[in-house]
């Protein structure tokens, strides 16, 4: 027997205004199609009214969970087109920010996944550990998300060295929870049962259907735009980039737990060889000539894609935000088929997906 | 720094160039559009490359040929957004149902990134009180 299933918009298991359309025989999904837009905010026309500065505060709001990514993105573009020079401390501290928020960003996936594995003890030990990272962005920034950190031509704020050595000393008790986490995740059979063999997407298609970040990671797809076209010092720090080969949903798990590794050891380098000198350029607002460019920022959920098209005037004459979701999304369906109805709200999930920031 | 190198091209040229880059490996980061001071439509198609993005771009186009019978998904989303924000027609590409906005929005006529600001608050208004 055929059935049409609708999951969403507003489904309890995602809290993401997204609706999937699936098409099953019996049990088994047979092809499914998704539809967003049920959150779209028309920021890219507002950025067209917006100066540079103030640009910033806008494209923070895209995301609460990348809030510091999207921000750094349009400040990149701004520099570029403005030939604006970076000091390296500046530069640093924007590297501590999106790699404490890609391990804000991966923790809290992990624990949404455990609760949708029906792992609850796992996904509150997850979200416990968390809050470890929540406190230092709040200690370095003022606040736990939309931290203001960035601004054309540098960072906002410092790291002073009392706090730079406190925050080394928080590292060490960082890892230790990874270490327990992967543990649980890579042993426990209730995480093998219900991830192993689920979701596949294969290398050949994350390619095609243009999948990036953890999800490209997990099809073995050997992609990071901190390692392939590097930006704020990225190429002046030692970090792997994992990739699994099972190309299910159990390798995304494993590549998020992979990833906290790594961003410790970027922050711990930044933090250890913290370059002296100023932070900024001043915070007057940039004169911006003429001129476009294309910017890549890797995103905890992948590649962030920012065009800015400028005119010589005050404000963004074209502003263009693609999200990882953005590119994720389209790769649900290949991967509902053939899966059943009971694991379509994990493995919808299982992208890392904010279809807010998609729609924006 | 992030290479950013842009290459003209016309529209006959938008196929042969996402099938030279598809057999050469590369991924199609984004299909970028805006509209310029004198009303042109600017289209253009960013490859990741070794030397960094290479953007393609089409200048005053107003229909162009689909290249998601070529990428799939990675260009499909991208030209159904730009023909429903700015109306670039994409031959090939079923646009039947909107991305982003609701399909009764606007009159039928989405294209927000084209519309001024002013008007587009009018008719958001106009149509909340019908």
């Amino acid at each position: 027997m055929s059935y049409t299933i609708p999951i969403g918009p507003y489904h309890p298991a995602l809290e993401e205004p997204v609706h999937a359309r699936l098409y099953t025989d019996g049990e088994i999904i047979s092809d499914a199609e998704v539809f967003v837009g049920y959150n779209h905010r028309g920021i890219e026309k507002l950025a067209t009214e917006r100066n540079f500065i103030q640009t910033i505060v806008l494209v923070e709001r895209v995301c609460g969970i990348c809030s510091h990514s999207h921000a750094l993105n349009y400040a990149l573009c701004v520099e570029r087109i403005a030939q604006m020079d970076v000091p390296r401390r500046g530069q640093y501290i924007r590297v501590i920010m999106a790699e404490l928020e890609r391990l804000h960003s991966h923790y809290l996936w992990l624990g949404i996944a455990c609760h949708l594995l029906g792992h609850d003890s796992l996904f509150m030990r997850i979200w416990d550990e968390r809050e470890i990272i929540m406190d230092v962005l709040e200690k370095i920034s003022g606040n736990r998300v939309n931290y203001g950190m960035v601004i054309p031509g540098g960072s906002r704020r410092d790291i002073n060295d009392d706090l730079r050595r406190e925050l080394l000393q928080v590292l060490e008790h960082i890892v230790p929870p990874v270490d327990r986490i992967k543990d649980i995740l890579l042993n426990d059979k209730t995480v093998a049962m219900r991830t192993q063999g689920v979701g596949l997407l294969t290398t050949e298609d994350a390619l095609w259907l243009g999948a990036v970040g953890p999800h490209a990671r997990a099809s073995n797809l050997k992609i990071d735009v901190r390692r392939d076209m590097p930006y704020c010092c990225y190429d002046e720090f030692d970090f792997d980039i994992p990739v699994w080969e099972s190309c299910d949903v159990f390798a995304r798990v494993v590549i998020r737990v992979l990833e906290c590794y790594e961003s410790v050891k970027i922050i711990r380098q930044a933090l250890e060889n913290l370059p002296e000198g100023p932070i900024h350029l001043g915070n007057k607002i940039p004169k911006v000539p003429a001129g476009e460019v294309v910017s890549l920022h890797e995103a905890p959920r992948g590649q962030l894609v920012y065009k800015l098209v400028t005119d010589g005037g005050p404000n963004n004459h074209r502003l263009s935000v693609h999200v990882p979701t953005f590119r994720n999304a389209p790769t649900i369906p290949t991967m509902l088929r053939n899966n059943t109805v009971a694991d379509a709200g994990l493995i919808i999930a299982c992208i890392d997906p904010c279809f807010s920031c998609l729609d924006r | 720094m992030q290479n950013y190198q842009v290459i003209p091209i016309t529209a006959a040229d938008v196929v042969p160039t996402a099938e030279r880059m598809r057999a050469a490996g590369r991924m199609l980061i984004m299909i970028h559009g805006y509209i310029d001071k004198d009303g042109n439509k600017l289209v253009s198609y960013e490859y990741a490359t070794d030397q960094g993005i290479a953007s393609y771009a089409v200048s005053g186009a107003d229909v162009l040929p689909t290249i998601s019978t070529i990428y799939s998904a990675a260009a499909e989303w991208p030209e159904r957004e730009l023909n429903e924000l700015i109306g670039v027609e994409f031959t090939g590409l079923d646009t039947s149902s909107r991305l982003f906005l609701p399909d009764n929005l606007l009159e039928g006529d989405g294209h927000i990134l084209v519309m001024p600001l002013e008007e587009l608050r009018e008719k958001n208004i106009k149509a909340k009180e019908e």
